[in-house]
């Protein structure tokens, strides 16, 4: 009776203790996802800063000219460094800049909707590489009237482009549904 | 029986095949030389066979020196023109040449400037500082190569003709990249040289930004232009037009053998139609510089 009473009460204990390191195992592996899943957007978050401060280091001899009021020098620059970087956003982004104060604004706009074909983060708002406050104000400055060029002139093909362009930019600002 | 049927398809045949013999109308594109006439064929050839594809009409390309084209085409060589914004300019006032559409070429499209530029280190800094200095310049009809730049020295107070110790053009072909070279390598303290050619030179790795200073840049003007003829049927100048914006990367034309992208063996982007008022900035500038087609003696 006694041995009946040990081998039950062992057989009690031994289902505590598997489901007691079941149970600790599990927590474990919930611990060490969680901590996988923040390490993933850390290291997301510095590669994202590492990129952003890489952009900056590249891009300064431009920045620094446009800032002395030398944007044609600064093309020429950029010009310079779309060998290196022949496929970089943020060229694109700069170009379109420059020309649209030199007063070239088809060019412009194309530069800067390829830039954000490119790159979604210039009409991120919360991205130190946001440019809505630039693209804002160009498309209401813009539109209506590049709309109006090109009802005047319906056989132009780079005033459609351009249309398509700023639609585009306007359908980015203003976000997707989710 | 048999013979009729035999006669008919004798006379079907007779006439299908002077259908396909029938001559084409043939008409002249005149080609403005930039640096000799075996570049401004090369270059134009495929896009005038396409345009010849197209319009079924046989278009001849005629490579035409800057300085006679106004003369040439006023004598009734050509139907077509293709030239800079100011011989465009000095034909629309003289001949009424019609618009039909412009290149698109490099950062500025249809658009192009004319810089004026210094070794950097030269110590020349600011326009005021060319003063007294050696200087060369492009040819005399180029908008962005000696028109620009002789207007902005204008406006900026500074007579080409009095206040510049020297000033020269070079000979030969290649001159603008031959401007450039001059102060590279020291002959001249200053040179005109176009906002395109400093481009494509940088993008070539032939000269780096670093290497000059810009002292000044015109505002941004219409690039190479095509024109016609104000007689020709408005129906045709519109074809034509059409042909040219309607032009992509993507399309080719089948010349002596080989299949060439059309744009690309032109060295253009494409083509934009503008209005004529857009050439006003060129009007102004060749009035206040007394350059053709208002200069006064």
């Amino acid at each position: 009776m006694k041995d009946r009473f040990d081998i039950l009460l062992g057989v009690l204990l031994l289902a505590c203790a598997v489901a007691v390191v079941g149970l600790l195992a599990g927590t474990g592996s919930q611990a060490s996802q969680r901590d996988l899943a923040v390490d993933k957007a850390l290291e997301q978050e510095i590669a994202y800063q590492a990129k952003v401060s890489f952009l900056e280091r590249v891009y300064a001899p431009v920045l620094e000219l446009r800032q002395q009021g030398q944007n044609e020098s600064a093309l020429l620059k950029l010009d310079e460094l779309s060998r290196k970087y022949p496929t970089e956003a943020h060229g694109e982004l700069l170009r379109g800049e420059i020309l649209l104060q030199l007063g070239a604004k088809q060019k412009a706009i194309s530069h800067l909707a390829r830039a954000v074909r490119m790159n979604g983060d210039y009409v991120d708002r919360y991205s130190p590489l946001s440019r809505r406050e630039l693209i804002d104000p160009l498309l209401a400055r813009e539109l209506a009237d590049v709309k109006r060029q090109s009802a005047e002139n319906p056989d132009s093909r780079p005033l459609k482009a351009t249309l398509k362009d700023l639609y585009y930019l306007q359908g980015r600002m203003a976000g997707g549904c989710e | 029986m048999s013979l009729r049927i035999t006669v008919c398809c004798f006379l079907v045949l007779l006439l299908a095949g002077c259908q396909g013999t029938a001559e084409r109308p043939v008409m002249k594109i005149g080609y403005m030389n930039c640096n000799s006439e075996a570049e401004t064929l090369a270059r134009f050839r495929p896009l005038t066979k396409y345009l010849s594809d197209k319009l079924e009409i046989d278009f001849q390309a005629i490579p035409v020196d800057t300085q006679d084209f106004p003369e040439r085409f006023a004598a009734g060589e050509f139907d077509f023109t293709h030239t800079n914004s100011l011989v465009y300019v000095i034909m629309r006032e003289n001949q009424q040449l019609e618009l039909v559409a412009t290149e698109m070429r490099g950062n500025y499209g249809s658009r192009t400037a004319g810089a004026i530029i210094a070794k950097k280190g030269s110590g020349i800094e600011t326009l005021q500082d060319i003063k007294g200095k050696r200087m060369i310049f492009g040819p005399q009809l180029a908008p962005s190569g000696f028109l620009a730049q002789y207007d902005l020295m204008l406006r900026e107070g500074i007579d080409p003709e009095q206040d510049i110790a020297y000033y020269a053009i070079p000979s030969g072909s290649f001159k603008h990249e031959k401007v450039v070279y001059a102060v590279y390598f020291g002959d001249f303290d200053v040179a005109a040289a176009p906002a395109l050619d400093l481009e494509l030179m940088t993008k070539d790795g032939k000269i780096t930004a670093d290497d000059f200073v810009i002292l000044g840049q015109s505002p941004i003007f219409p690039y190479c232009t095509f024109g016609a003829r104000n007689d020709l049927d408005p129906a045709l100048i519109k074809r034509f037009q059409q042909a040219l914006v309607d032009l992509t990367d993507a399309d080719t034309v089948d010349y002596q053998g080989e299949t060439l992208k059309v744009l690309a063996s032109a060295w253009i982007d494409g083509f934009e139609t503008l209005q004529d008022s857009d050439y006003d900035y060129i009007r102004e500038m060749a009035k206040r510089a007394n350059m053709p087609p208002y200069q006064e003696f």
